[in-house]
C-alpha cells in the first residue's frame, strides 16, 4: 500500500523529517505517536501533497506509484485522504457543493459518470447521520463557524463519503470529548477493510481504546525510533517518552 | 389615483410640471451654472473621472447629445433576464409607456401631477437636499419628468415592484424616481438598469462613447416602515451608467439594500443614507465584480444625524484581469447622533496582478458616545483554502473558482428575493466562468 523510504522533508528551510522509514500493508491500521515537534504533522502534510513542505531526499511509493510525483488532487483521486488537524473554514462554499464536486472529480478519475443529485443527497444524509451532525450542517459553509468537535466530525463525514484507500488522521482525536471521540472511532472502524489502510497520528493513547491498531510507532526528531504492537501505546501512556531517551519539547 | 396610464417624459414639460419642480430646480439650475466635469482632482471622482470620457464642451450639449443608434432591434424592447413574479414599471429612454400596474395602496404618478406636499417631498428628498452628488445635480438640471411612487400608511405589499431603467443608447437619459413609504408600511423594490449602447466592439476600440444613463432614485421611508431594496445593472460593456440612490429614514424606519454592481465602461453608484430620526436602521450589502478592462465605482455614505440609529454595511469586491473597482465607504456621525451603532466591512479579492481595487473607508465622528467600527481587507485567494479543496480531489482551476464565487455568495444568498439571488449566482458564475 505505502512504502516510505529514508524520507527527508523540510519546511522554511528547516529539516523536520530526517530519514523516516515506514511500510504499510493493505488492511492495516498504524498509529504514530510522538512528542510535539517530532514531525508527525509534517509527515501527514507531505503525504497529502502540501507544497509548503519540501521533500529533500527519500521516496514514497503508494500502490506501486511514485506518490511524490502526483499533484495534491491526483493523490486524493487515487484514494489518499487526510483528515486535517485544523480543518480550514471556507465561507460561501457549502458542504454539499464541496462534497459533490469532490465526489465527481474522483468518479471522473475512475471513469464513472457524475453522481446523480438524488443518490448524492441520500449518501450525504446517511453519512452526516453517521457522524451525529444535524443535516443542516450540509448546507452551511465548509466548517464555517463549526466548533472544534464539529469540524473533526465533518472531516470524518468527508472520509466516509469519499471512501479513501489510505486515510491519514492527523490528531483527529485531539480536543474531543468522549462522545465525539466515539464518533471518530466508529467512522474509522466502519472504513476498516482488507483493502484499506489507516494511519492515525495521535497524542493520546485514549483513541486506541476505540480503534485497535495493528502497529504503533514512535516518531522522534523526524525518524521512527521504535515500533511495536498496541501494547507499546500503553507503555507510552504509562512511562512517557523519557524511557526512550526522548526529551519532550514544550509546545 | 392610478387611473393614469402613461407618464409623458417628453421635452414639452407641462406648466404644472414646471411649477412642481420650481423650488427644486431653481437651486439646482443655479448650481449647474457652476457645474464642471469632474477631474482627477475631484476627490469623489479621483479614480473614475477618466472613465467618464467627457470634456468641458460636453456640458452644454448633454441633453442634445446623440450617439450611434442601436442596430439591434431586440434591444428596443425590454426583455426580462430572469423570471420573477412582480409588478413592473419600465422607464424606457426616459418614457414610461406601458400600462401602470394597479396595486392596492400604491400610487404611481407623474411629477407633473403632484400636489404641493408631494412636490415638497421631492424637493426635500435625501438626494435633492444633498450638495455632494454631482451627477444627481445634473439629473435634476436636465430632468424632464419623474415618477412618484407612494405606498400608503400601514400597507404591506408582498409582490416586489420592479423598476427598470431601459436605455437604448441614442441619447443621454436622466430618469428620476421618488419613492415614499407611508408609516408602518413595507414593500420590496427591485431596481434594474438595462442598457444597450448600440456600440460595436470597433466603436469601443475607436473610443466612441455611448450615451450616458444618469439615474436618480430618491427614497423616503416614513416612521416604522421597512423597505427592501435590490439593485442591479444589466448594462452592456460600452455603457456609462451613473446612478444615485438616496434614502431618508424617519423614526424606527428600516432599509435593507442589496446592490450588484457589474463592470462596464463606467458603472458608478452613489448610495446616500440619512438617518433622520431616532431608531432608524440600515443594512447595506453590495457586490462588485469586474473583469477585462471594466470599471466599477461605489461610493456609499451613511449620515447618522439622529441618535440611537444602527447601520451595518458589507461590500465584497472581486476584480479580475485588467479591471478596476473603487469602493469609498463613508460614515458620518453628527454631533447629536449619540448611541450610534455603526459597522462597515469591505473585503476585496484581486484575481490578477493587473487588477486594481481602491478601497477607502472614511469615518467621521463628532458624537462622543458611539460604537463604530470598520474593516477593510484586500487579498488574493487563500492558499490554505485552495490546498484543502485540492486534498479532496478538486482541481486547481475548479478550486479557485469555487473560492472566488464563495467570496461573494454569502451576500448573494442573503438577498431576500430567491429568484434574484439565484439569477445573481448564475450571472456571477458565468462572469467568473465557473460551471458547477
Amino acid at each position: 500500500m505505502l512504502e516510505i523510504k529514508n524520507l527527508h522533508a523540510s519546511v522554511d528551510g528547516q529539516e523536520i523529517l530526517t530519514g523516516l522509514n515506514l511500510t504499510i500493508k493493505p488492511g492495516e491500521v498504524h498509529a504514530i505517536m510522538g512528542p510535539n515537534g517530532s514531525g508527525k504533522s509534517t509527515l501527514s502534510q507531505v503525504l497529502a501533497g502540501n507544497d509548503a513542505y519540501e521533500v529533500t531526499a527519500g521516496s514514497i511509493t503508494y500502490q506501486g506509484k511514485d506518490l511524490l510525483e502526483m499533484a495534491t488532487e491526483e493523490r486524493a483521486r487515487e484514494g489518499v485522504f487526510l483528515a486535517f488537524q485544523y480543518p480550514v473554514e471556507i465561507p460561501g462554499v457549502s458542504n454539499l457543493q464541496f462534497m459533490k464536486t469532490a465526489i465527481n472529480n474522483i468518479r471522473l478519475h475512475r471513469g464513472l459518470d457524475e453522481i446523480n443529485t438524488g443518490d448524492f443527497m441520500k449518501l450525504a444524509k446517511a453519512k452526516i447521520q453517521e457522524v451525529n451532525l444535524d443535516s443542516a450542517f450540509l448546507k452551511r459553509g465548509v466548517n464555517e463557524g463549526f466548533s472544534g468537535g464539529e469540524k473533526k466530525r465533518n472531516e470524518i463525514m468527508q472520509m466516509l463519503m469519499l471512501e479513501p484507500t489510505l486515510a491519514i488522521l492527523d490528531e483527529t482525536d485531539s480536543g474531543l470529548d468522549i462522545d465525539a471521540l466515539k464518533v471518530v472511532a466508529d467512522g474509522v472502524n466502519a472504513l476498516r477493510s482488507p483493502d484499506k489502510s489507516v494511519v492515525m497520528i495521535t497524542h493520546y493513547q485514549r483513541l486506541l481504546d476505540y480503534i485497535v491498531p495493528d502497529f504503533v510507532h514512535v516518531l522522534a526528531k523526524g525518524q521512527i525510533i521504535k515500533s511495536g504492537g498496541k501494547e507499546l501505546a500503553l507503555e507510552l501512556e504509562d512511562k512517557g517518552y523519557a524511557w526512550l531517551g526522548i526529551e519532550e519539547a514544550t509546545a | 389615483m392610478s387611473s393614469l396610464n402613461t407618464i409623458d417624459f417628453g421635452v414639452d414639460a407641462s406648466p404644472k410640471l414646471q411649477a412642481a419642480l420650481k423650488n427644486f430646480s431653481a437651486e439646482k439650475q443655479a448650481k449647474l451654472l457652476e457645474w464642471h466635469i469632474p477631474t482627477r482632482k475631484t476627490e469623489a471622482w479621483k479614480y473614475s473621472s477618466k472613465r467618464l470620457g467627457m470634456s468641458s464642451s460636453d456640458v452644454g450639449n448633454l441633453e442634445a447629445n446623440k450617439t450611434t443608434a442601436s442596430n439591434d432591434p431586440t434591444a428596443k424592447v425590454y426583455t426580462e433576464a430572469y423570471s420573477l413574479d412582480c409588478n413592473t414599471l419600465i422607464i424606457s429612454n426616459g418614457k414610461l409607456e406601458q400600462k401602470l400596474p394597479l396595486i392596492e395602496g400604491l400610487s404611481i404618478q407623474s411629477f407633473a401631477d403632484l400636489n404641493d406636499n408631494q412636490s415638497k417631498d421631492v424637493a426635500s428628498g435625501a438626494i435633492a437636499s444633498s450638495d455632494n452628488l454631482m451627477f444627481a445635480d445634473l439629473n435634476a438640471a436636465f430632468l424632464q419628468n419623474g415618477v412618484f411612487i407612494e405606498l400608503a400608511d400601514n400597507q404591506h405589499i408582498d409582490k416586489p415592484l420592479k423598476i427598470v431603467f431601459h436605455h437604448i443608447g441614442e441619447s443621454n437619459s436622466f430618469p428620476r424616481v421618488f419613492i415614499k413609504l407611508g408609516k408602518n408600511s413595507s414593500m420590496t423594490i427591485v431596481e434594474e438598469s438595462s442598457t444597450h449602447s448600440g456600440l460595436s466592439a470597433t466603436d469601443i476600440i475607436s473610443k466612441q462613447n455611448a450615451a450616458i444613463l444618469n439615474s436618480v432614485t430618491d427614497i423616503h421611508v416614513s416612521a416604522n416602515a421597512k423597505l427592501t431594496f435590490l439593485k442591479m445593472n444589466l448594462d452592456d460593456d460600452a455603457c456609462r451608467h451613473i446612478a444615485s440612490t438616496g434614502v431618508a429614514l424617519m423614526r424606527d424606519a428600516r432599509i435593507h439594500t442589496y446592490c450588484l454592481s457589474l463592470g462596464n465602461q463606467l458603472n458608478r453608484h452613489d448610495l446616500l443614507v440619512k438617518m433622520m430620526e431616532a431608531g432608524a436602521e440600515c443594512d447595506l450589502n453590495g457586490i462588485c465584480v469586474t473583469t477585462d478592462k471594466q470599471h466599477v465605482d461605489c461610493h456609499t455614505c451613511i449620515e447618522h444625524i439622529a441618535p440611537n440609529c444602527t447601520s451595518n454595511e458589507s461590500y465584497r469586491c472581486i476584480a479580475d484581469k485588467k479591471s478596476q473597482i473603487v469602493f469609498n465607504g463613508r460614515i458620518h456621525i453628527h454631533k447629536d447622533a449619540q448611541k450610534t451603532l455603526g459597522s462597515m466591512s469591505n473585503k476585496n479579492l484581486l484575481l490578477s496582478s493587473e487588477a486594481e481595487i481602491d478601497s477607502k473607508p472614511e469615518l467621521e465622528i463628532y458624537a462622543d458616545d458611539v460604537k463604530c467600527g470598520h474593516g477593510t481587507t484586500i487579498g488574493q485567494l487563500d492558499e490554505a483554502e485552495l490546498y484543502y479543496l485540492k486534498t479532496r480531489g478538486i482541481n486547481h482551476e475548479q478550486a479557485k473558482l469555487m473560492l472566488t464565487l464563495g467570496f461573494v455568495l454569502e451576500i448573494v444568498r442573503a438577498a431576500p428575493v430567491i429568484e434574484i439571488a439565484e439569477y445573481w449566482e448564475q450571472t456571477l458564475a458565468s462572469i467568473l466562468s465557473y460551471k458547477i
